[in-house]
């Protein structure tokens, strides 16, 4: 049992060392990850999407348009950027993307709603930049379905109605629309909650490819494992032989060899755990502060929170060994690291977040189903946001820890898979 | 450095003879050209980058999206009042295209479901609901949509919106019509102001033709900076960066011919295959990428002589691109950003990048319309350049102290 713990602890020195030496291998560690989470908070620090410009051209200029655009003014979602007296200045003002939208109100405006017809009022919206046409949408129509409720009531009035009967005969089903948890749209609630830990991620997943991977780029792993398996008390003699590694004798590079080959797995086990000790304890600190920004308007409780937080620290050990065994399997850090971008990159995408899980095309979504962000940010909205009983998400938070293990036992056999291949390192 | 840098390679040339490089670089711009070629295509991780990865994304990042819009949205339906009025909310509402209704008991219920994501909101019923419209009184139903998803809800709220105004109208009509009105006006008068809502470029509205054509450019700014930083620290390691200005010319040169080609095939080919909106303003895409792939490779390099190793690039890069996106002023207004935010962002070429593409390829903008952005990344090159020779300079100086 000691010579386990003296792995963990031998190895924990080794790479505290390193990162000591290495400013730019602590730098992801320590201060991106933090500058990220700072980062994606802050860019969404107004939380909600206000004053998009639109422009208007006015074909009707009587006091019913004048009071339509006092009401697109009105509404925080948009501004009126400017008035366009042709229709081409307007076109040239969206591509220059001055303005996201055109409000057109036709010449016979007020003489058709005075005579009773249908007046119809044209948006004409740059539906390329979704976000905004949407905003933009939303609020022009519910523009225009205020003047039509005013204009219809006022009709019913006319004919003599009572103003509280006008209302009910405008709309005799009126609807209560709720938007259940986020109810603001609050858009830090909704990204930044969101990305922040899909960011951790593909950190985590790149610490996981290089903190092992450096071993096989440098020709290193040897050296580690017989510095953490208890037969040599420092590091000076070993750098001189790894240093010389091309002229040993053979005889020397047999029993080094040899002794790689008979490699314990429970060692490895500990001896990795040792490695990534450090940045399982970084990361346990950028989850803390990510959860905590995620729930700051909000109090959740403790239970929902400490389960959400099991999850994502599981979900970055998770993320280590992943990077870890891309990088092992093919022997290349550069290559477990290409590995690692091209799948963890475009996850955020496939998490059904932004764009939701049910109208992901199929064979996706057994990729979304695969990666293990998905899982994650599930929990996270049901937890964070929904207020969902704990148990509804204590399934994910199991498999997390179930996929944790697994990976880990797989990192340490590729590990001894490596070591016993000296001559398949340093690839680059 | 030292102890990272002990490949084999670096073994066999770190004994420096002389200051000078051990396999000296060409310095004319055109034998650099060739040489980065030639390293291009021996170095297999370069080419993954700069080639295969782009391309594979071109297919791989458009494939979540490929049912472009959201619909059939499951819901469920709470009714409270087993009438003939609810029936006929019911039977509109399972009829939209939009949702796909499922019955439930109670709220208790169908907010179980809506934990575990099974429906993504409900409407709700009250009881007496028919009476109360009968008796001419004030009546409505309840919609709760889950504001934890932005889209979901708003197909919930539009879908449900849309059925119940449309058996409301129904009702009005019948009562107008009671009154004496001519029905045809009776229908018509149901809305005073209609809105109609022309969607520009976009015209289907799809998801994947909104975000995909500007991730693309950003997909090709990273994979080119990785794979340029990723070549620029193999030399720093082999000790053959350095080279004259002419040589840098001919190194970006290399770089951003290729990186054109990646260009022409997501604007010829990728956007094509998805029906995307593209080639409105090919020409003004063309002089784009021929101002832009120079840009994103003069960065790349000197990210290269910065990181000075193979593999750091891919290490320090990967994570960028969701928050570049974020600062790109496409997916979120660049004016609801910090304001320090909104001058820093304009140090990226995708911040002028990502928009001119969009604006030429898909909306078919002239030139002159997007000529801040050729300005913005003419003056990013320059400064790129003007950063990496001073680099040069520095790292030539330190080389001779050895």
């Amino acid at each position: 049992m000691t010579r386990l713990t003296e792995a963990f602890v031998r190895s924990a020195a080794y790479e505290r060392r390193f990162l000591a030496k290495n400013p730019w291998d602590l730098a992801m560690i320590v201060w991106i990850p933090l500058a990220t989470v700072l980062l994606i908070w802050w860019i969404f620090s107004q939380t909600q999407i206000t004053d998009l410009p639109i422009g208007v051209i006015d074909q009707d200029h009587s006091p019913m348009a004048n009071t339509l655009t006092r009401y697109l003014e009105a509404s925080p979602d948009i501004t009126i950027a400017n008035f366009y007296s042709s229709p081409a200045a307007a076109k040239d003002a969206i591509l220059q993307r001055d303005i996201y939208a055109l409000v057109i109100i036709p010449e016979d405006f007020s003489r058709n709603i005075l005579s009773s017809k249908p007046a119809p009022i044209i948006l004409q919206v740059n539906a390329q930049y979704g976000t905004h046409s949407g905003i933009i949408q939303k609020s022009v129509q519910s523009v225009a379905g205020t003047l039509s409720a005013g204009v219809e009531i006022q009709r019913f009035i006319k004919q003599g109605m009572a103003p509280s009967q006008a209302a009910i005969a405008y709309s005799p089903i009126s609807i209560q629309r709720t938007s259940l948890f986020n109810a603001t749209t609050n858009y830090q609630q909704f990204l930044a909650s969101t990305v922040i830990p899909a960011l951790l991620h593909i950190l985590a997943m790149v610490i996981g490819a290089t903190t092992i991977g450096r071993e096989l780029r440098d020709k290193r792993l040897g050296r580690w494992y017989r510095f953490i398996d208890n037969k040599r008390n420092d590091l000076s003699p070993i750098e001189n032989d790894t240093l010389n590694v091309n002229k040993v004798n053979n005889k020397q590079a047999a029993t080094n060899i040899i002794s790689l080959k008979k490699s314990s797995l429970s060692v490895l086990g500990f001896g990795l755990a040792g490695k990534y000790c450090w940045p399982t304890l970084a990361f346990s600190l950028w989850a803390v502060l990510a959860l905590w920004l995620a729930t700051l308007q909000d109090s959740i409780a403790i239970s929902s929170l400490l389960a959400t937080y099991i999850g994502l620290v599981l979900l970055m050990v998770l993320s280590f060994w992943l990077g870890a065994i891309f990088t092992l399997a093919s022997f290349s850090l550069r290559a477990g690291l290409s590995a690692t971008g091209f799948i963890s990159a475009p996850s955020y995408a496939f998490a059904g977040v932004t764009f939701p899980y049910i109208a992901i095309s199929e064979g996706a979504q057994h990729w979304s189903d695969v990666l293990p962000l998905t899982h994650y940010l599930k929990l996270h909205i049901a937890q964070l946001q929904m207020h969902a009983p704990i148990a509804i998400s204590l399934p994910i938070v199991y498999s997390l820890a179930l996929a944790t293990m697994v990976t880990m036992l797989l990192t340490a056999l590729l590990t001894k898979r490596a070591l016993h291949h000296p001559e398949r390192w340093g690839a680059r | 450095m030292s102890l990272a840098n002990k490949t084999k390679k670096t073994t066999k040339l770190s004994k420096p003879t002389s200051s000078l490089a051990p396999t000296p670089s060409p310095i004319t711009f055109w034998a650099s050209f060739l040489q980065t070629f030639k390293d291009i295509f021996t170095d297999s991780g370069v080419v993954l980058m700069l080639l295969i990865a782009p391309v594979i994304y071109g297919f791989f990042y458009p494939w979540p999206y490929s049912n472009e819009a959201v619909n059939h949205v499951p819901v469920g339906i709470i009714d409270n009042d087993n009438s003939t009025l609810s029936h006929t909310i019911v039977r509109y509402a399972s009829a939209s295209p939009q949702l796909d209704t499922q019955r439930f008991v109670n709220e208790q219920a169908a907010k179980q479901a809506m934990w575990t994501d099974d429906i993504a909101g409900y409407m709700i019923i009250p009881s007496g609901l028919e009476q109360q419209v009968l008796s001419g009184k004030a009546a409505s139903v309840s919609v709760l949509g889950n504001g934890g998803y932005f889209i979901l809800n708003k197909n919930v709220q539009l879908g449900f919106l849309q059925a119940v105004s449309t058996v409301s109208a129904g009702i009005e009509v019948k009562k107008n019509v009671a009154q004496g009105a001519y029905l045809g006006t009776a229908a018509s008068n149901t809305q005073a102001v209609p809105l109609q809502i022309i969607p520009l470029y976009n015209q289907t509205e799809g998801y994947g033709a909104y975000v995909v054509p500007a991730v693309a450019i950003l997909i090709m700014q990273q994979t080119l900076l990785m794979a340029a930083a990723m070549l620029i620290g193999t030399w720093y390691e082999q000790r053959r960066h350095a080279t004259s200005i002419r040589g840098w010319l001919g190194r970006i040169m290399a770089l951003s011919a290729l990186s054109f080609i990646v260009g022409c095939f997501y604007y010829g080919w990728a956007f094509e295959l998805h029906h995307y909106p593209r080639g409105e303003n090919m020409l003004g895409s063309l002089l784009f990428l021929a101002l832009f792939c120079p840009t994103v490779a003069t960065l790349g390099c000197l990210l290269g002589l910065w990181f000075r190793q193979r593999e750091r690039s891919l290490q320090v890069l990967i994570f960028s691109s969701l928050p570049l996106f974020f600062i790109s002023g496409y997916p979120w207004p660049a004016n609801q950003l910090p304001e320090v935010l909104q001058v820093i962002r304009w140090l990226v070429p995708t911040t002028p990048g990502l928009n001119m593409s969009v604006q030429m390829n898909q909306m078919g903008a002239s030139v002159a319309q997007v000529a801040t952005g050729f300005y913005a990344l003419a003056g990013l090159w320059a400064l790129y350049f003007i950063l990496l020779l001073a680099f040069r300079w520095r790292s030539d100086d330190k080389r001779t102290r050895y």
